[in-house]
């Protein structure tokens, strides 16, 4: 041990090379061991705690079923090693170069594998959007157990017998649409089918100017059409007797809070991001520190007080209480990355514009923040998103039906006094799900890169 | 920056502002929805139109509906009447001081059921003019069995006889401490001793002999019997009785509606004596009441709606909307030939009120909790499960 | 006052150093916010005076008005205060709707404050009286469940002297407050004549919210056994092993998926992205029908393969497990688009290098991929760790704390973590609203977390990060 030099004799950037200890070098194994018998542990009393369950008369079962699926990974297996050693033979003979048959085999093995995470992670959905076509309130599987279709004996694929379009006939019971917001929509679905096809041309083709200014206008018309349409849509287009025919209204008060969230969380955490990542000043390291802490406690468990601190304000079941409460938690989080995003951009840019006679709020405004499009996008959707299907904070502040959002909307189905209203459920729950799922694969890049922005630094 | 923020606070503003209701109107609270908010409107619209008084209808979720009373009222944001709620939290109501007693705007009560209005009165005085009562009975499925079985053995034969190859003789959801009273006070278990019509929450009578056996004939239910398997909760049991696939389902009037809608034979009875019970099954009668705010400043027009909408007339138009079981002696006379109306009437005069008083509200927790617990594996230590749970509603109730 | 208030002659935009320089930051800015908010609060009463409609919320706009016209006046008179302006807009929101609540849940912790005890007047309790025609002496006809008015009333001494008395007219919709200077036999004697035109029809207490000083945190610790330590317990676990499993889960998709060789690896990305793009409100509440023991399709597809249904949400040990793989579901796109764009960073020619060099594919994730990983992965495991610890909403929605587990609080149930713990004490039945004793849960909580921050952000050096 002595010979091993201590931090300051060692050469600036040099490095000398350790001897791993023995501890060190058998830790990996401790582990693994430890995991092992955590597992094997954990195993044995699962087991246990099932020992006494019968089989159930409800599902159809089949003994020794694993052997059968076990044999069948085997032959997919072995038809995949026969295939690959065909392809790799073909592909040797055509290019004349020599392939690795581990490789082949080792990336036919990868999609198989593949295919059956993206199985079972997919699956369940399906469920859902079958449940959303049946009227009679079920999200349960009843097997058929005469039925000679091995799936339908089991229950794994639902009985489509029953579908309607009664569930979605309800959420749009009574609506009434003015030509105008007509004409927005269809604006809107322009837009979106637009920004579809030029995604698709710019993946399959090259990029071009045009495809990018193309990009940006129907991006720009497809914002500005969808913000009128939220401001203007009122609840008194929605005459529907029923709660669940509100659903497109509370979409609209949603996407409202949401969007007003996202925007005042970008303007609240920038300037404070800002200042921590570049500005030194007695204080900012405890400020640092007060933002990360404070957010620590479960404000959560304060709701009685947010709620009689909106009662005093008269802010209670208001859209800009709901708005103020949700925006009051979006700081730290936001101000960390942004921060985070800020270190990694070469101060020297800003230096610059600081020399030719900018001062630092103009540095700030007209060198730093055009750079942090990403981000800022990253920032907005975060917070969109995570307050798109936040529900007690909203159940809490907001009353009425008119001023409910989408989470309180979708968990009011689920929580009748007695009944789940499935059906209902999970027709409102594929619709209002949509502008998310959109808004994730219409700026996946953006996603990819925030994630990691706060953490990878050049 | 500066200028957006601006512009943004006064674009807030206004979307604050036209969310405020005025003042002249009543504001109603309800949970109901469907045919039943429908009808809750048109009842609106003839009140509107009887005494010109505006009423917004405003949507609350159930289970909001207590915790946004007590919050808001004192503070003036709450409704002016509330329909409906059930009495169990009558009691922390009243001691929140939200609602209002209504002894001196009900000139006549002989229209209503005795239980009902016992149910609606805490402390002597009348706090909820009743709408609808409601218990759970076994609805049964004609087609697979042709009469209700009224004695035990009866019952386990038809029951077992359908039990089996994906098909159910007998479904309840058996961790609900609600929906499983009628066992408990048919083995002599109570929550809190009834002296003469007054509840003593000193003495809890839910880890008693009867409570013990009750917990262990729930056991039975599922193990011994093999009738109820794990994992069927009341959403569960209903989708098997809507397919078609169960005979008896223990369930209240909430179910018939989708189970009307499936297009199911049924018919409606009391649960059979269970075996070695001392008494009766009797299920708990949730009543459910029309609530006055008393922060209210418009009590007497709230009142009045209140009475048009607990009247005969009313309560026999709200059954047609949503089936639910009247309280108005008159209505159910005229309601006669509804078969739910009947059946449920039935095991309504046979069942025992929910406890309304304060301390009610400490029991539903841990009791909850140990039915849960009676039923989660076979052979279990009952009388300690139960004790723990009795010994923590004590200490809840101080 | 102004005596520590930098003098205006030294103008300078160099901030006074070290702790004084914070000190006298934070004063600068609290007499500009207390002076923005006394403005703001002497407009509104104005305002509520002129026009009674005028809703309260007037108080933030002229507040913010007031600021918009300090602040510049402030900056000339101190520039290096300018440096925190960037921070107010942020301090301000904080301050107003986290601050705030905190402190009045913090002063919570120490009272009775619950659904019961709400320091309103009881409407169960009423009782009918006169007033005398001095209007200071209110006889009560009879005391409800009580032998005597002090007992009614709850006096905390024995003539009620400071005590209140709630006073009601026909209507009851405006109780009217008033102090007690004496009681004899079933007299009240107020301290105050009541108003004249107040037509005195019943009383009623007041069910007072008291101090009761640690009690709360008393009863907490002295069923710590059959809740906290628990419920504590399995917080811990389920934030670590939900990182961890996601972590492994998304390291080895994002593995896989990077290996450009493969076809077809946007289709299996873009797919594997589904479950992160679905709220979790509507994913929980589905997996709740799937998981069902007899109906649910992961049992019919286990039945397939011959194994006997498992008690997913019906057995304590099992429901832990349930909400593990949940939350893998729900967890592992975000995981493994991380691990693809920290990859994404990593130069290629490392490789190249190491595969001149004879290393294999698996030596070259050993020593180069998975090190430079670490790095990348660090903040994210932490963040992940913080958010876990206090993932409410899929412990609510999936199992809502159950199933039942003997010897446990009913309010602390086999899933429940320590937020939702909390939760059911401030919300659900099971707790009757007891929101003192849920305060006193938010502060242990935030001491908890706080404790286990630390340890984390020193283990992984965001402090120094941070200061430097």
């Amino acid at each position: 041990m002595t010979a091993v030099p201590t931090p300051q004799q060692l050469p600036p950037g040099g490095y000398v090379h350790k001897e791993p200890s023995a501890l060190r070098r058998a830790a990996p194994w401790l582990v693994a061991a430890a995991v092992i018998t955590g597992f094997v542990v954990l195993g044995y009393f699962l087991a246990r705690n099932m020992a006494d369950n019968q089989k159930s008369f409800t599902i159809y079962f089949v003994e020794r079923g694993w052997i059968r699926f076990l044999l069948f990974l085997l032959a997919a297996s072995g038809v995949l090693a026969l295939t690959s050693l065909i392809g790799q033979r073909i592909g040797m003979a055509r290019t004349g170069r020599k392939i690795s048959y581990s490789a082949v085999l080792g990336d036919q093995l990868t999609h198989l594998f593949l295919i059956l995470v993206v199985l079972v992670a997919v699956y369940p959905l399906l469920y859902v959007l079958i449940a959303a076509f049946d009227p009679r309130n079920s999200l349960f599987a009843f097997p058929n157990f005469s039925d000679p279709n091995i799936l339908y004996r089991t229950g794994l694929l639902p009985n489509l017998q029953v579908l309607s379009f009664e569930n979605y006939a309800a959420l749009f019971e009574g609506v009434t649409i003015p030509g105008w917001q007509l004409a927005l929509a269809v604006v809107v679905g322009a837009a979106l089918t637009a920004l579809l096809i030029l995604a698709l041309m710019g993946r399959f083709g090259r990029e071009s100017e045009g495809i990018t200014k193309a990009r940006t206008w129907a991006m720009r018309s497809l914002i500005a059409a969808l913000a009128l349409l939220v401001m203007f849509m009122v609840p008194s287009q929605f005459t529907g007797q029923s709660n669940e025919s509100k659903f497109l209204l509370s979409v609209r008060n949603t996407l409202l809070v949401s969007g007003v969230t996202g925007f005042l969380a970008i303007v609240l955490s920038t300037t404070a991001g800002y200042a921590m990542a570049r500005l030194r000043f007695p204080g900012r390291f405890q400020m640092l520190l007060f933002f990360i802490f404070i957010q620590m406690f479960p404000v959560f468990l304060a709701l009685v007080a947010v709620y009689t601190l909106m009662v005093i304000l008269g802010l209670v079941n208001t859209f800009t209480g709901l708005i103020l409460a949700y925006s009051g938690g979006a700081i730290a989080f936001n101000t960390w990355i942004f921060k985070g995003y800020v270190e990694s951009l070469p101060e020297s840019l800003e230096e610059a514009a600081m020399v030719d006679g900018a001062t630092r709020w103009q540095t700030f405004i007209q060198v730093v923040l055009p750079l942090s499009g990403g981000i800022l996008v990253f920032i907005f959707l975060n917070q969109f998103i995570g307050t798109y299907a936040e529900f007690i904070l909203a159940s809490i502040l907001m009353t009425g039906v008119d001023q409910w959002t989408v989470g309180v909307m979708l968990r009011s189905f689920t929580t009748g006094q007695f009944s789940t209203k499935w059906g209902i459920f999970s027709a409102a729950a594929t619709l209002g799900a949509l502008p998310i799922i959109a808004l994730f694969y219409g700026f996946q890049g953006y996603f990819v890169g925030g994630t990691v922005s706060g953490g990878v630094k050049e | 920056m500066k200028k957006a923020l601006t512009l943004l606070s006064l674009a807030l503003l206004g979307s604050a502002l036209t969310s405020q209701a005025s003042a002249a109107t009543l504001t109603v609270w309800t949970h109901f929805g469907g045919p039943e908010l429908a009808w809750l409107k048109s009842q609106a619209a003839d009140f509107t139109k009887k005494t010109g008084t505006q009423i917004s209808l405003v949507s609350v979720p159930f289970d909001n509906i207590p915790d946004k009373f007590i919050q808001s009222a004192p503070k003036g944001q709450g409704p002016d009447v509330v329909v409906t709620l059930p009495q169990d939290r009558l009691g922390q109501l009243a001691a929140a001081g939200v609602v209002e007693p209504m002894d001196k705007y009900v000139t006549s009560r002989v229209d209503f059921d005795k239980t009902a209005l016992t149910a609606m009165t805490y402390k002597g005085k009348l706090f909820g003019l009743p709408m609808f009562a409601e218990s759970v009975a076994l609805v049964y499925n004609k087609k697979l069995i042709a009469s209700a079985p009224t004695t035990w053995p009866a019952f386990l034969a038809a029951a077992q006889k359908n039990t089996g190859n994906g098909k159910f003789g007998f479904l309840a959801d058996l961790s609900n401490a609600y929906m499983n009273y009628g066992i408990v006070s048919a083995y002599g278990g109570y929550v809190f001793k009834n002296t003469s019509g007054t509840l003593n929450p000193k003495d809890i009578g839910l880890a008693n002999a009867g409570a013990e056996k009750a917990s262990g004939f729930l056991n039975d239910l599922r193990y011994k019997y093999n009738l109820v398997p794990e994992g069927v909760d009341g959403g569960a049991a209903k989708s098997a009785f809507v397919d078609g696939r169960l005979a008896m389902l223990l369930t209240g009037p909430w179910d018939i509606g989708d189970i009307k809608k499936a297009g199911i034979d049924y018919g409606i009875a009391a649960f059979p004596t269970p075996p070695g019970a001392t008494g009766k099954w009797s299920p708990f009668v949730g009543v459910q009441g029309t609530m006055l705010n008393a922060y209210g400043k418009q009590k007497v027009a709230a009142a009045q709606f209140a009475k048009q909408i607990s009247s005969s007339t009313a309560q026999v138009s709200f059954n047609q909307a949503g089936g639910r079981i009247p309280v108005s002696l008159s209505a159910r006379t005229k309601l006669k030939a509804d078969p739910v109306v009947a059946g449920f009437g039935k095991t309504i005069s046979m069942g025992t009120p929910m406890p309304n008083i304060v301390e009610m509200g400490s029991v539903w927790g841990p009791w909850s909790a140990a039915i849960a617990q009676s039923v989660q594996k076979p052979n279990q230590n009952y009388s300690q499960i139960l004790d723990k749970a009795v010994s923590e509603i004590n200490s809840n109730i101080k | 006052m102004t005596t520590t208030l930098p003098l205006p002659a030294k103008r300078t935009s160099v901030p006074p150093e070290g702790t004084r320089g914070v000190l006298m930051a934070i004063l600068v800015l609290a007499l500009v916010l207390g002076g923005a908010a006394l403005i703001g609060w002497l407009l509104a009463g104005l305002t509520a005076r002129a026009l009674p409609s005028a809703p309260p919320y007037m108080i933030l706009v002229y507040t913010v008005a007031a600021l918009l016209v300090l602040m510049p006046i402030t900056g000339r008179l101190v520039p290096w205060i300018a440096n925190w302006y960037y921070l107010f807009p942020a301090l301000v929101f904080l301050i107003a709707f986290t601050v705030l609540p905190i402190i009045l849940t913090v002063n919570y912790a120490f009272t009775n404050y619950s659904g019961q005890n709400s320091g309103n007047p009881d409407s169960g309790v009423r009782t009918a009286a006169t007033l005398s025609a001095d209007r200071t002496v209110v006889t009560l006809s009879e005391t409800p469940e009580a032998d005597s008015v002090q007992a009614y009333l709850r006096c905390k001494v024995a003539t009620c002297k400071g005590d209140t008395l709630v006073l009601l007219d026909a209507d009851a919709s405006s109780p009217v407050r008033a102090r007690i200077a004496s009681v004899a036999g079933t007299a009240v004697t107020l301290s105050a004549p009541v108003a004249a035109g107040f037509a005195l029809s019943d009383v009623t207490r007041i069910n007072r919210i008291e101090r009761i000083g640690l009690a709360n945190f008393q009863e907490i610790f002295a069923k710590a056994s059959s809740a906290l330590w628990p419920v504590f317990l399995w917080t811990v676990i389920f934030a670590f092993s939900t990182v961890v499993i996601n972590g492994l889960a998304g390291l080895i998709l994002g593995i896989l998926l990077y290996n450009k060789r493969l076809k077809g690896r946007n289709i299996y990305r873009t797919l594997l992205f589904l479950p992160w793009a679905i709220p979790a409100v509507i994913s929980v509440q589905m997996w709740v029908a799937l998981f069902n023991q007899q109906f649910g399709i992961v049992n019919k597809a286990l039945g397939l393969l011959g194994i006997i249904a498992v008690p997913w949400l019906n057995d304590p040990l099992w429901a832990k497990v349930s909400i593990l793989l949940v939350n893998l579901w729900l967890g592992f796109p975000y995981m493994m688009t991380a691990t693809i764009s920290a990859l994404a960073t990593i130069n290629e020619d490392l490789y190249e290098a190491a595969s001149i060099d004879g290393a294999s594919r698996w030596q070259q994730i050993q020593s180069i991929t998975l090190p430079l990983l670490r790095t990348a992965f660090t903040p994210i495991l932490l963040s992940g760790f913080a958010f876990n610890f206090n993932n409410f909403g899929i412990i609510y929605l999936l199992t809502a704390g159950g199933p039942a587990q003997e010897g446990r609080e009913s309010t602390a149930q086999s899933t429940d973590i320590l937020l939702s713990w909390g939760y059911n004490t401030a919300f659900a039945s099971a707790g009757g609203q007891n929101y003192s004793l849920a305060s006193a849960i938010a502060l242990i909580i935030f001491f908890l977390t706080l404790a286990i921050s630390l340890v984390n952000f020193k283990a992984a050096g965001v402090f120094e990060e941070a200061r430097k």
